[in-house]
């Protein structure tokens, strides 16, 4: 087909009243077609594959960052209990004054202690 | 996992869904071609249209979940390449403004080294010379009605306008393209 009548195909597929489907296919025989390189589709699925792989491992670390938080937790809450236990052995009760260590203590020797009057 | 060619959409989404790529290749085989003609058909047959048609794809399969198949998928995908290009011509608009006193034109580039047939290159030279001269919001219609063969109301889907500015639009553009293609 020459150039003018390629022309002439252009100008008539924007018709309205045209067939539009038709006149493409018509252009695209006359080599008026487009499409990617051979390798597009492996290229696009090789990028979605590495993306995959990089938010696989953020998610690992997550994970593993969520797990070392747990166990540091726990350690916590048991060492506390721990403490708790030690104190209502030693002490007999777990009240503020044995928690503080004051437990066994009058109130005449505190008010010693802190004014430094011994005697 | 085996071969997907015979299979249909919805079985082809559900296992793309599950991370299965060889699925997921058959969808962009499938629609490779019409990604091509929009994103080639408004930014020239280049490397970097190679590009956003790679981003187009990426961008669908981050979105399969979202897809609720309300529309057809050719549709879903088109307004992608489509939302994908025009941010692309405007990101490149810009950089010229602020680096490059050069007209628009210079922006698009057009590789025809692959066709060997005379007519048929100087055929897709003429169309591109063409599709470059015109307003990208034409551009965007033109590309739907003439390389895709959309009627308008599949164009105004696609696109989502509403039919008449459509319309007006093609009708505008047969008139520029009157013009430009005198010229040529």
């Amino acid at each position: 087909m020459k150039l003018s009548e390629i022309k002439k195909l252009i100008i008539s597929s924007l018709d309205i009243n045209s067939a539009p489907a038709d006149l493409a296919r018509q252009l695209e025989d006359e080599g008026i077609s487009f499409d990617f390189s051979e390798t597009f589709t492996g290229k696009v699925i090789e990028k979605l594959y590495a993306s995959g792989q990089v938010i696989n491992r953020e998610l690992e670390f997550v994970r593993t960052m969520s797990s070392a938080f747990y166990r540091i937790a726990l350690t916590g809450v048991a060492a506390i209990v721990i403490l708790l236990i030690s104190i209502f052995m030693m002490e007999g009760s777990i009240s503020l004054n044995s928690f503080l260590g004051l437990g066994d203590t009058f109130d005449e020797s505190i008010i010693c202690l802190l004014t430094g009057n011994l005697y | 996992m085996g071969s997907y060619t015979n299979t249909d959409e919805v079985e082809l989404l559900k296992a793309s869904l599950d991370g299965d790529q060889l699925a997921f290749a058959e969808i962009v085989n499938r629609y490779r071609k019409m990604v091509a003609r929009t994103v080639k058909g408004m930014l020239g047959d280049s490397v970097f249209a190679e590009d956003i048609g790679q981003e187009v794809f990426i961008k669908l399969y981050h979105s399969l979940a979202e897809f609720r198949g309300e529309a057809k998928l050719a549709t879903y995908i088109q307004r992608i390449a489509v939302n994908l290009t025009l941010n692309e011509i405007k990101r490149r608009k810009r950089f010229v403004s602020m680096f490059s006193q050069t007209g628009n034109n210079e922006l698009y580039e057009f590789e025809v080294a692959d066709i060997n047939d005379e007519e048929k290159r100087e055929a897709k030279e003429l169309v591109h010379k063409a599709l470059m001269k015109l307003d990208p919001k034409f551009r965007i219609v033109v590309a739907m009605r003439m390389l895709q063969g959309y009627s308008t109301r599949e164009t105004a889907e696609m696109l989502e306008l509403p039919l008449g500015t459509v319309l007006s639009r093609l009708s505008r553009a047969q008139e520029q393209l009157k013009k430009i293609l005198g010229k040529l």
